[in-house]
């Protein structure tokens, strides 16, 4: 323990814990259960609900355990002992119990109800209460996600409490006072906030409660599995409730290490994708159409085409740690080839070494515990949203945090952000590294900031910051010089795992080099080959697709139509190579061009493990079994393997994992501080900069069927552009733009906001109404131009409409002009 | 008593030219600041602790030891608020303290701040105090134009702000922690302690917070001296103390007496005696907070000590005096009403326990009781006592509890006879369907 | 921006730095019946202005502004008169002039505003004038002594567009001059 400890007793047991420890909190360690309902262990105390009483020896009145420190000799009496305590918490239960409804029978939290629970092993029999209760109308919409019951409130604040302290969307207030006291939120501003589902799994009563889940189930029509979200690579603990077989619910499991006891309404209510028409769960073979095929037709044809021909792969961020590892060495050892790729930016330099090597050097708690945050290329809110609650824990515990990048993100209110093109994000992480920025400079105050913090420091960078030669390499040298901790930060669920694996051209498991002979020989110790010549990028290999390079394209978990950042290429890719091998849920678009389909199985629906982004493994196990005939990913890759001739030895998950372990073992990198010479003045990409990233809530595959939160958080397109920006191009908030580059073209509704830096225009990249990877070539920011769309377009009703989705997505914009780089 | 009575708080109360500067400090005015600070801060505590002054806010505080409770060099800017929302109902000597001698209290507050280190200084005045706000207003900027407020209180040195910051009608907002939330711009809803005020209390800043009565009784300690007030009245309660006297009395108005005089030299020598000669019923020594007493009690000494052994509280020292033709029943009803109006909601025994009481009274006030309601709120009293967030539950209780105590058999009637007695309203006294036109509840 | 005018924003500033830096959530009260004193009451677009000025949600000043009495998000009458029906007043015959002034404005029971809107009527708690029970205020200016015949006369008064004099210092125009009085927006003299 770190802090001194304190020894005192609970109903006559005696117990030591840290100075500081609420009384309520000893007891549960001694496994003594004191009723609680505005309690939560990671909310701050606030006393109100009284409901927590317990007899302090010495003490006249009763004190509620939920507020009061532990101390020395104190001998705690509760309920269990004192029949004053027992006494106080009946009349308790009979107050909270006055005006709450007799909705049981009609309740979706019946059975799973905190209040039942503890008005049954706590309260009285029977109330007293004669008179006519209070009553509301409901529900209460809150927003498409979460409706409110006001009569069944108990006016706990834990939800008020949770939009204050921890997401920071201060959208659910207590209005009103005394007994008129009640839950709500401002006419017109919805409860929009990317956190809100877990104010519904907190209530301890039915008060809020999701749209998704109104009048589905009992908790005793449920089957549970834990299992890990795949969204992103936030890794969070959660539980998959299925009915009868499908998913009908997906709770936050507590992981102090990981995600508190949170996950983003993304993981929350994005769970029906696997059950969606569209999946497929037999294999297909292309005939004059897709017809279905067996496993084994199919591995044969692949066989076919495969044997002699020049064959490259390419993932997307859904694999399983024990897929990726059979797909590394699938490539190998089956087809010869190191064409494999998972990424979708490529300047990951040493960071990207050093995370396939040593995982778990950043962690969630080192991100909490730091004095110091730089964030660079990363909008943790919408691509890791458990880590933007993570950061927001450290701010408000005192970290300073500084975010670099084109777009201000939602850590407006407790960060300092440095608004600049992607361009220039190497040149302002330069001069932090340098230290010799101008006083008073943001760049001078990071490096003063770093360099007070001593190791207690984090460098966070996104994958998006690998799209810029060295970009990565001098953010890590930032974090090397200062003695601070770095985390290349992922976007998708599978990344981590994917690079690990080496599922990459120039990396075998474990960060092995496949250029250097020794590294590869150990690699090649176990699976008796591993060509030598690095292979293609996931760019390239959509190149020589195109080119006609490549004969045998398979895309596992991945849509490269969708979710490269050069549809054009893609879509000369796909059509251009000799056959496609598409082994994911669903075909989409990609019906047009695939040859064979090979029925992957949902991470529900199998065991298997995931890494997260700090590169801790976490296992999962299914809620049900597979759909149809799908298999897991690696099982279909051993099938491949088999067909070809050269089965990779893997007869359960089981043996997978054993043979990763070796190979998967933390090594030590030393990180080869690169050198650089200074990149000298930014230059501008072009007449502005497109940006662009995807937004939490957006087309993605796995988010669809999610019709309530896409109603809640979606967004249909649009251009962001400062106003400096919009002045100069003859542009109006709520008005409509055309977007040009060399891609493309794109015509979108207009919002003039200063959150983004003057040159950037952000848009977001897989929205409803545009796709924008139409407009990149290769990269996530590119050069473009911007003008006003042709007449006609915008009428009055539209251009409020535009104004007030763009006032609603920026609700709570911060007073002040941030300093910003030109 | 026919001796002439002490006057520290009203002894100006006659002349209208105190209530300006100029005439303030023609009679002798802001000396008291004069002298404040030319003693060290130390000093100037320890002659408050000597007065022996309580608070006059109704916890009767040691104000001298409130003060020593802030501490100094924390780093952080230190505060004074002066807590001006006075709202406990029958209470009254706050605003004629600032209708009638503003500087007084302005005084009063600045000595305060000058020994607790405080350069900003903010008086939270209720919101329907509408004139007296103005009054203050007016007489804070007179105190800038005379150098008394500014960058050198008196020439002296040390800088002093004041913020005038109006309330908006909430009774919990005379509460220490409530006022606080409200006045950082959140809902007055009291909060956890510790950490208390005098450390983190304003904006997380060593905060002293005074009545404005206990403020406007400094100058007259630093003018006359603390031996000289601490021989007024009995020993444990020094002083003088406005009693804001209400109801059915000839003259209701605020009277200041020395501590420990008995309601019966109030009545008699002050307020004109019993309204139409009438016989005294009830009392409430203190406000509606405190358990109401009968005519058994006209002889006890009101200070802290008598009044706590008597079965009430001082509190506030508002007298609400009722006679034999006023309902106790209806009274407390109405009572109890207030508090279920003004809880803030936070806590479950208040919000819940104040509306199920109200409405249990209401029922029996209009005739609709029931024997089972009686010991029902005796229960439901001591469920609510010492239960609830902050003492306003308790204030809530002490009406009910008092009540049931001394005229239980008032209660009794109204349920048997299924009617007021005094209001001779009800379906067993009219026969009659429930009589239209009585607001209840909140 | 709507509810303020180019001044009253200038006003909303200085009424902000009467609060230490960083601190101007406290401006949020006095904000309020600033945006009252000029619609009367506390409207959608009143409240969303409050909240940009302090840059928080306009639910974060919502809440507070429906905890108080006084700043009233409800339909309000040009005037508001409030009848103190609590314990020293009510033993003085509020209850007969809280009636008498439902009568005198012609406002059902259970309503609150007359129909015109010029007249809001409510009982009030304790306004800390108990010497001058029963106390009535107008606008919060404080009528001392206030029988039921008195109260139709003030109505009365009010309704024929004149402002009675108060029993202690100067009448507000109405419950939207009140309101800046309030927001400490008018030099006292």
């Amino acid at each position: 323990m770190n802090a001194e400890p304190v020894t005192l007793t609970v109903d006559g047991k005696e117990i030591t814990v840290p100075k500081g420890t609420l009384v309520i909190r000893a007891a549960e360690q001694l496994g003594i259960e004191i009723p609680r309902f505005c309690e939560h262990p990671f909310l701050s105390p606030i006393g109100a609900c009284r409901q927590c009483y317990v007899e302090i020896e010495g003490q006249r009145k009763l004190f509620t355990s939920c507020t009061t420190e532990v101390a020395p000799g104190m001998a705690v009496k509760t309920q269990n002992t004192s029949e004053e305590a027992h006494h106080g918490q009946v009349a308790n239960l009979e107050f909270l119990l006055l005006n709450h409804p007799l909705d049981c029978p009609i309740c979706d939290r019946g059975g799973e109800c905190p209040l039942q629970d503890q008005a049954f092993a706590f309260g009285p029999g029977e109330s007293r209460y004669q008179e006519p209760k209070r009553t509301y109308r409901k529900p209460v919409v809150l927003s498409p996600l979460v409706n409110l019951d006001r009569e069944r409130c108990v006016l706990c604040a834990r939800c008020t409490r949770f939009c204050d302290e921890i997401s920071g969307d201060r959208f659910l207030e207590l209005f009103a006072r005394g007994a008129g006291e009640r839950v709500s939120i401002a006419a017109g501003e919805d409860f929009r906030s990317p956190f809100s589902g877990n104010t519904v799994q907190i209530c301890p009563v039915g008060a809020l409660t999701s749209a998704t889940y109104r009048f589905v189930a009992r908790p005793f029509d449920l089957s549970s599995a834990d299992s890990v979200c795949g969204h992103c690579s936030a890794g969070c603990s959660v539980t998959l409730n299925a009915r009868r077989g499908e998913i009908v619910r997906v709770l936050a499991r507590d992981d102090v290490e990981v995600n508190d006891a949170w996950i983003c309404d993304k993981g929350r209510y994005a769970f029906r994708h696997a059950d969606l028409p569209a999946r497929i769960t037999t294999p297909l073979i292309r005939e004059r159409g897709l017809e279905p095929a067996s496993f084994g037709e199919v591995f044969d044809r692949i066989a076919e085409w495969s044997t002699g021909a020049r064959v490259a792969f390419l993932a997307g961020g859904r694999l399983l740690d024990e897929d990726a590892y059979a797909l590394s060495k699938l490539a190998r050892v089956a087809f010869g080839t190191n064409d494999l790729d998972h990424r979708r930016t490529f300047h990951g330099g040493q960071a990207e070494a050093v995370a396939a090597a040593a995982p778990m050097t950043t962690t969630y708690r080192d991100v909490e515990r730091a004095k110091v945050i730089v964030v660079a290329g990363l909008d943790a809110e919408q691509e890791v949203p458990i880590l933007h609650l993570r950061i927001r824990k450290a701010a408000r515990a005192g970290a300073r945090v500084f975010v670099i990048g084109p777009r201000r993100t939602r850590l407006w209110d407790l960060a300092e952000h440095h608004l600049c093109l992607p361009e220039h994000q190497t040149y302002v992480l330069e001069e932090i590294h340098d230290g010799d920025a101008p006083e008073g400079s943001f760049e001078a105050r990071v490096a003063a900031a770093l360099r007070e913090a001593g190791g207690e420091a984090v460098v966070l960078v996104g994958e998006r910051l690998a799209e810029h030669p060295l970009a990565v390499d001098v953010a890590f040298s930032v974090a090397h010089r200062y003695g601070a901790r770095f985390a290349l930060v992922p976007r998708r669920a599978g990344d981590r795992g994917a690079l690990r694996a080496g599922v990459h051209p120039s990396l075998l498991p474990g960060g092995r080099r496949v250029g250097t002979e020794a590294e590869r020989a150990e690699v090649e110790a176990v699976w008796g080959a591993a060509p030598a010549e690095p292979g293609r990028s996931t760019r390239q290999i959509l190149q020589a697709c195109a080119d006609r390079e490549l004969d045998v394209l398979f895309l596992i978990g991945v849509d490269p139509l969708r979710d490269a950042p050069d549809a054009a290429l893609a879509e000369r890719a796909l059509s251009n190579a000799g056959y496609v091998v598409v082994q994911s849920l669903e075909l989409g678009a990609l019906e047009a061009y695939a040859d064979a389909f090979l029925p992957a199985a949902a991470w529900a629906e199998r065991e298997g493990t995931a890494t997260d982004w700090e590169g801790r493994a976490q296992h999962l196990v299914p809620v049900r079994p597979t759909a149809g005939v799908s298999r897991p990913d690696w099982e279909i890759l051993a099938g491949i393997a088999g067909a070809m001739g050269r089965g990779l030895g893997f007869g359960t998950i089981g043996d997978v994992r054993a043979e990763a372990a070796g190979l998967l073992s933390p090594r030590e990198v030393s990180p080869r501080v690169t050198a650089w010479t200074g990149t000298g003045k930014p230059q501008r990409l072009g007449d502005m900069t497109l940006v662009t990233y995807p937004l939490l809530v957006d087309e993605g595959r796995l988010s669809e069927g999610a019709s309530e939160l896409k109603a809640a958080l979606g967004e249909e397109a649009f251009v962001e552009i400062h106003p400096e920006d919009a002045e100069k191009h003859g542009l109006v908030d709520g008005g409509r733009a055309v977007v040009r580059t060399a891609a493309g073209e794109a015509e979108l509704p207009v919002r003039v906001t200063e959150h983004v830096a003057p040159g950037a225009l952000f848009v977001p990249f897989n929205q409803p109404g545009l796709a924008a990877n139409t407009l990149l070539s290769g990269g996530f920011s590119t050069a473009a131009s911007i003008s006003s769309a042709p007449e006609a377009a915008a009428t009055e009703e539209g251009v409020r409409g535009a104004q007030a989705a763009s006032a609603n997505a920026r609700a709570v914009a911060p007073r002040e002009q941030e300093e910003v780089a030109s | 008593m026919s001796e002439p009575v002490t006057r520290v708080l009203t002894a100006n109360w006659d002349d209208p030219s105190v209530f300006g500067i100029d005439g303030y400090m023609a009679k002798g005015g802001y000396e008291g600041l004069r002298r404040a600070i030319a003693m060290t801060p130390s000093q100037l505590i320890d002659l408050v602790k000597v007065s022996g002054l309580r608070g006059r806010g109704g916890a009767g505080f040691p104000t001298g030891v409130k003060w020593s409770f802030v501490p100094q060099d924390t780093g952080k800017p230190t505060y004074v608020v002066a807590n001006f929302d006075e709202s406990e109902p029958g209470t009254f000597n706050n605003r004629e303290i600032v209708e009638r001698e503003p500087h007084r209290f302005l005084e009063g507050m600045a000595i305060a701040a000058y020994a607790v280190g405080s350069h900003t200084a903010f008086v939270y005045c209720r919101g329907e105090f509408l004139w007296p706000g103005q009054v203050l207003d007016a007489a804070i900027r007179e105190a800038y134009a005379k150098g008394v407020f500014g960058d050198s209180m008196l020439g002296g040195g040390y800088a002093l702000e004041v913020v005038l910051h109006r309330g908006a009608g909430a009774y919990i907002c005379g509460e220490e922690t409530a006022l606080l939330s409200s006045l950082e711009g959140f809902r007055g809803q009291p909060r956890l302690r510790p950490p208390f005020p005098a450390v983190e209390g304003l904006y997380e800043s060593p905060t002293l917070i005074n009545n404005v009565e206990t403020l406007a009784t400094i100058p007259a300690i630093l003018t006359n001296g603390a031996e000289w007030f601490s021989k007024i009245g009995p020993a444990k309660s020094p002083g003088t103390k406005i009693f804001s006297v209400s109801g059915k009395v000839e003259r209701p108005g605020n009277y200041e007496v020395p501590m420990g005089t008995s309601l019966r030299t109030l009545l008699e020598e002050h307020a004109g005696g019993m309204l139409g000669g009438r016989r005294l019923k009830a009392w409430t020594p203190g406000g509606s907070s405190t358990p109401m007493l009968t005519d058994e009690h006209l002889d006890v000494a009101l200070d802290f000590e008598s009044v706590a052994a008597a079965g009430s509280l001082l509190g506030t020292g508002a007298i609400i005096v009722m006679d034999e033709t006023d309902c106790i029943v209806e009274a407390t009803r109405r009572l109890v009403q207030f508090y279920a109006h003004e809880s803030c909601g936070k806590c479950t025994p208040c919000r819940e326990g104040t509306w199920w009481v109200s409405r249990v009274l209401s029922r029996i006030e209009l005739g609709y009781g029931r024997p089972e309601d009686l010991p029902l709120l005796d229960d439901l009293g001591r469920n609510i006592l010492f239960k609830a967030f902050c003492a306003l539950a308790d204030g809530a209780v002490s009406p009910i509890q008092s009540s049931l105590k001394f005229f239980r058999d008032e209660y009794v009637q109204h349920i048997e006879e299924r009617g007021c007695p005094f209001t001779g309203r009800g379906p067993g006294v009219e026969g009659a369907a429930e009589p239209e036109g009585v607001g209840v509840g909140a | 921006m709507g509810v303020l005018s180019p001044e009253l924003l200038e006003v909303a500033e200085a009424i902000k730095a009467r609060y230490p830096t960083g601190r101007e959530r406290s401006a949020v009260m006095p904000l309020l019946y600033l945006v009252q004193s000029v619609e009367g009451s506390l409207t959608r677009e009143g409240l969303r202005e409050v909240a940009e000025l302090l840059g928080r949600t306009t639910a974060e000043v919502e809440a507070v502004a429906t905890f108080y009495t006084m700043l009233r998000t409800r339909r309000t009458g040009i005037h508001v008169v409030a009848v103190c029906t609590n314990l020293s007043c009510a033993l003085r015959g509020a209850n007969a002039v809280f009636e008498a002034a439902h009568e005198a404005a012609g406002i059902a029971h259970g309503e609150e505003t007359s129909e015109d809107g010029l007249i809001t009527v409510h009982e009030e708690e304790c306004l800390g004038a108990c010497d001058a029970a029963p106390v009535v205020q107008l606008d919060f200016a404080n009528h001392d002594r206030v029988d039921p015949e008195r109260m139709h006369e003030l109505v009365a008064a009010v309704l024929a567009g004149e402002i009675p004099a108060p029993s202690r210092g100067t009448a507000p125009n109405d419950f939207k001059h009140a309101s800046r009085i309030l927001a400490g927006v008018e030099e006292s003299s």
